[in-house]
């Protein structure tokens, strides 16, 4: 209700909320993930055994991959570092679309299960689809930040003048 | 505009540890005993991600044994971990 009459009154510009929204679906994304994580951990060993790392790296990836999904979503959270979250989550989700291609494309010796919380009902193809629009999302993300910094910036330099 | 933004950002945070908890009790039922049928039998198949993992199939990977009847469980096809690891005599 709130929010309808603010835009009803002009109060609120579009990209001011857009921004908000892109911030709180990257949220979404990497709280679930890396509580669910969490949550089933011994589930999530056996599936990261499932994938074809070399298996010295599990150890780490499976306390790395969660912590790191965490942070994104703290620094997403606190404006002053939502610039570093949205960069991170972009190139967090360019990782993980490049290695659900690579899958796709028989880089590996063989195909994994797409695991994961909600998401491992996911096929390889749809994680694909999904990751992409992540990473459209997180570079909307930025774009729409560095123009509210622009913004802040001009506004401040003008108040000097 | 921060009265919206605290709801969008409440929102959002209730809503993956809600869907996350949700998830997790769905899941982490205990997990039933599998098997895996090897060309001639039924056979125990362990610790999923442990002793095997199911690598994309559309074969059944796992069955559960539901009232004497095997029932196809997971999607894939059955792999033990140590046929992942590379031989040492290649």
């Amino acid at each position: 209700m709130l929010l309808l009459s603010s835009f009803h009154s002009g109060n609120i510009p579009f990209l001011q909320i857009a921004r908000e929204v892109i911030a709180a679906l990257l949220i979404m994304l990497f709280l679930y993930a890396g509580l669910s994580k969490w949550l089933d951990f011994r589930t999530f060993i056996g599936e990261m055994n499932n994938q074809p790392f070399p298996k010295g790296l599990i150890p780490f990836l499976v306390w790395a991959i969660p912590s790191l999904e965490i942070t994104i979503v703290i620094a997403l959270v606190i404006e002053r570092t939502r610039m570093v979250g949205l960069y991170t989550s972009f190139v967090f989700m360019t990782l993980f679309t490049t290695y659900a291609s690579a899958i796709l494309l028989h880089f590996f010796a063989y195909i994994p299960c797409s695991c994961g919380g909600l998401i491992r009902r996911l096929s390889w193809r749809q994680h694909l689809v999904f990751n992409f629009f992540f990473v459209i999302l997180s570079i909307t993300g930025i774009i729409l930040q560095h123009r509210k910094s622009s913004k802040i910036n001009l506004i401040t330099k003008n108040s000097f003048v | 505009m921060k009265k919206i933004k605290v709801t969008i950002m409440t929102l959002a945070i209730l809503l993956s540890i809600g869907s996350a908890f949700a998830t997790r009790m769905h899941f982490d039922s205990k997990p039933p005993l599998l098997y895996y049928w090897d060309g001639h039998e039924f056979l125990p198949a362990g610790t999923y991600g442990v002793d095997f993992v199911c690598v994309v199939s559309t074969t059944a990977c796992t069955y559960t044994l539901v009232n004497g009847v095997y029932t196809p469980y997971q999607l894939g096809a059955y792999v033990a971990v140590d046929a992942h690891k590379p031989s040492k005599n290649k």
